[in-house]
Order: structure tokens, then sequence, then C-alpha cells
């Protein structure tokens, strides 16, 4: 699905953004290669606890899953306001965000959503359009 | 005029509390209910009056080291405690109330109201809200399951449709590859949603429960619970193999393992589940662990939402003969624990 030399990309990519930005959270979810094609968290940096690794992604749920289902980018700054399915927590909860913008990683052929980039506050700041384009300049460049 | 003190009095004779109005040491009037409480009882009136004699006498007196006054403070009236035949065979709990009528004819009433019935009231209030809280959470898992159904399996089966027909729109036009691709993506979409429909499934009622028993069933719980919140969640299974745990049992200690979790995970604020499934020698005990925020148990005496998700629970439990019992502390985390006896007659019989 996710060739090697991308992966590559990804975890330096993750880096430079928590490095050149002030986002308190970011990271990528990639589809693994196995025969279940579950999504999970791959690179993060600004994590509070180890709980992202065993998370796998859930279609259509939380940004990352609204990403994954549309193939469009999200955001959203009430995310602790609403109301909560605790069975299942994104990662937005699990890192205790305040708001969080993400956008889909495509295939090559432009096809098929492999991933999520996603970055993040915990402190009630502000995401919008700008940080879309933000995260696509990020991704353009790597 | 008449009329409606007639009905007053009606009122009073036929009160379920017994009543009694004394002017002095003089009984005024009583009702049907004190004069057979009078009958069939060894109370006289000068035993009531000096009842409260004393305790006015006591309450008048500042140097008494009342620990209890705020409590005091708050009632309009005195309230006595009251055991009728307490020595005998079947011993009566009455709560006895003063009131002052007129004060300068030193007119006064003594009320005595029965406390078990006033316990009865209080437990099917409780009973109340406990069947309240049950429909509202039927009332959220219908709200839950109608969310998942139209924002996850409903928009994956839609999405599935509209590649289709841009597969069959595209027939003649599309390459080969390009055929084959959105093929693919139509089949992944679909296995998606396939495993979703299961995944709610699980939810629901979990198939292993009924045909592989309780600890498959608890390690798909626990095996979702953990990809769904990223809590790692330890299991220690303990259980002789020979031991066979009756359905009703193993199906409420599931959903104490289930409700148990999902309070941890909402409530604790922690990264680690322990889940411990033992025997020992006449049953079966499971205790769930967590390292979390804890609470004061006290506190959850008040009914809320979570003391009677914790009530429900214990409910459950006692029904089948099983201890509930539960111990946190602010700061070092909340353990859940349910005992059931497996080999005892009751059991056996179904």
């Amino acid at each position: 699905m996710v060739d090697p030399v991308q992966e590559n990309n990804y975890e330096s990519l993750v880096e430079e953004i928590y490095q050149m930005s002030h986002y308190d959270f970011v990271g990528i979810a990639l589809q693994n290669s196995d025969a279940l094609g579950q999504i999970k968290w791959r690179y993060v940096r600004g994590n509070t606890s180890q709980r992202y690794q065993r998370i796998v992604l859930r279609n259509g749920l939380g940004i990352a899953g609204l990403v994954l289902r549309t193939g469009q980018p999200f955001y959203d700054n009430d995310l602790n306001r609403k109301p909560q399915d605790f069975m299942y927590t994104p990662i937005t909860v699990v890192e205790k965000l305040t708001s969080a913008a993400a956008i889909p990683l495509l295939s090559a052929d432009h096809q098929q959503v492999t991933g999520v980039l996603l970055a993040g506050y915990r402190h009630g700041e502000n995401v919008s359009h700008e940080t879309i384009s933000n995260l696509r300049y990020y991704l353009r460049r790597a | 005029m008449l009329e409606v003190s007639n009905w007053i009095m009606q009122n009073f004779s036929h009160a379920s509390d017994a009543m009694l109005i004394f002017q002095d040491d003089q009984l005024l009037i009583m009702n049907d209910l004190a004069q057979n409480l009078l009958d069939q009882t060894d109370v006289d009136t000068n035993y009531l009056q000096q009842l409260v004699l004393t305790y006015l006498k006591r309450n008048s007196n500042e140097s008494d080291d009342c620990f209890n006054c705020a409590i005091k403070n708050q009632l309009s009236d005195i309230t006595i405690p009251l055991t009728i035949n307490s020595d005998g065979k079947e011993p009566l709990s009455y709560s006895l109330i003063h009131r002052q009528l007129s004060s300068h004819e030193n007119v006064y009433s003594i009320t005595l109201k029965s406390a078990d019935a006033r316990e009865r009231l209080d437990q099917l209030s409780v009973q109340h809200s406990l069947i309240q809280y049950i429909n509202r959470a039927h009332e959220d898992e219908r709200k839950q399951i109608s969310e998942d159904l139209h924002d996850s399996i409903a928009q994956g089966i839609f999405t599935a449709i509209m590649g289709i027909s841009r597969l069959v729109s595209q027939q003649t036009t599309a390459s080969k590859t390009d055929f084959a691709q959105q093929g693919d993506l139509i089949q992944n979409q679909l296995r998606e949603v396939l495993n979703e429909v299961k995944g709610m499934a699980l939810d629901l009622r979990p198939s292993a429960l009924d045909d592989l028993g309780l600890v498959p069933a608890l390690k798909t719980l626990i095996q979702r619970l953990q990809e769904n919140t990223g809590i790692q969640i330890t299991f220690i299974n303990r259980l002789k193999p020979d031991i066979t745990i009756p359905n009703d049992i193993a199906i409420v200690i599931y959903r104490i393992a289930q409700e148990a979790m999902s309070n941890a995970i909402k409530h604790a604020d922690t990264d680690e589940i322990t889940l411990l499934l033992l025997t020992h020698d006449k049953g079966v005990s499971l205790e769930v662990i967590d390292t979390g925020k804890g609470f004061d148990v006290a506190k959850m005496n008040q009914p809320n939402g979570r003391s009677l998700g914790l009530l429900n629970m214990n409910e459950r439990v006692k029904a089948l003969n099983g201890v509930f019992t539960l111990e946190s502390k602010i700061g070092e985390g909340t353990s859940v624990k349910v005992e059931f006896p497996v080999i005892s007659a009751h059991l056996e019989v179904s």
C-alpha cells in the first residue's frame, strides 16, 4: 500500500511539522500492508501517552475517520464540547486535543486514501482552512 | 365550614400515622391508629410524654455536647427515634415527632411515623430512579446504534453504490486497469462496512458468549476495547478448566466486565486496566482494576448517573447470589470485584 521510501519521508515529515510549527500534536496514520488492512497511528510527535499505538482507526468516526471516509480534509475547533462515545476514543480524545485539522494521504495514482496527517492543539487555539493549507504545504514538500 | 371540619376530623382519625394531641398532661384526642398502638403494645401516653419532656430538657441544656446539632437545627419539630417492643419478637421502629400547637395553652401533638413504612418508601424511590436509569440507558444504547448505522454503515454502502454506478457508466470507456482498480476500491469499501457490521454485532451481544464461553468472549471484548481506546488491558485468566459457569452467571460477569471497563475508560483517565478471572473453592470471581484517578466511594451514595450504574451492577450480581464489592481511593485507582458461588444447590437447579 505505502512504499518504504514514502514511509521514511512520513517519519521525517511529522518531525519537521512538529519542530517548525506550534502544534501540540502531529501524527500520521497509515494502513497496514497485512490482510486486515487496519489503519493505525504510525508516526506521532507531542503524544502524552502510548495509547496511540493500540488505536485502530474507524472509518467515518472522528476527524481522521471522516478524512478516511471522504478523502477530504477536515478541521474542528470544538472537540472537547462534543458528546463522546466512550467506547470509541479517537486520537483527539486520547491526546486531549481541543482543536485539530487533518488531510488525507493519497496513493500515487490519487485513487485511494492510504492514510491521514493530523495536527492539533490542546489549549483552545483555533484551526481553520489555513491550517489545512499549511499541512498540505508540508506534505507537498515531503 | 362545619363540613370542612368534618373532613379534617375524618382525615385525622384515619391518618396513616398515629397522632395524639395533649394539653399539659391531659390527652385531648387521638386517632384510630394511636388507639390501636396503645391497645396492642405496652406503650402508654405517660411514657410518650416523658420521652418528649426529657428531649426538650436536653435540647435546652446549653452545655450539651451535641455532635449532630447541625442536623437537629434543620428539623422544625423535635424528632425522636423510638423502638417499641424492642425486647419482643417483632420490634417496631417509629420516629416520634413533637409539635407545639399553642404555646400559651401548652397544647402539643405527638405523631408516631412508622420507620418501616418510610424505609420502604425510600427503597421505592431508589427503585424508581433505577428503573429510570435503565430505561435511559436502553434509549442511549439505541441512539448509539442508530447513529453508528447511519454514520458508518449507511454512508459506507452509499459510497460503494456510487462507485458501482461510476463503474457501470464507464464500462465502455475505461481501460482494463482502471476498471480493475475501481473494482478493488469498491471491494475495500465493502470489506470495511462488513467489519463495522461485525463490530456492532459484537458490541450488542457477543455470539462467542453462547458458542465458545466466557473466556473467548472476554478476550474479544478486550481486543476491541484496546483497538478503540488505545488503553492497555491485561487479562489474567486463572479459571480452572473443569469448572462450568452457568450461563446466567457468565452473562453477568461479561456485562460487569464491560460496564466496569467502560467506567474506567470514561472516568478514570487511565492507560491500563487489568482483568482478573479466578476460581475459588466454591465459586468464581472477576476483578476489574484500574490505576486511574479513583473516586470517593462515600460520595457515590447519592443517586446520580454513575452511582445508579453501580447500583444496577450490584442488583444484577445479587440476583444470582453473588457479592459485588467496589473499592476506590482518590489517586489510587478503582477495583470492582464480583464473586459467585457456582456449585450451590440453587445454581445447579437452573
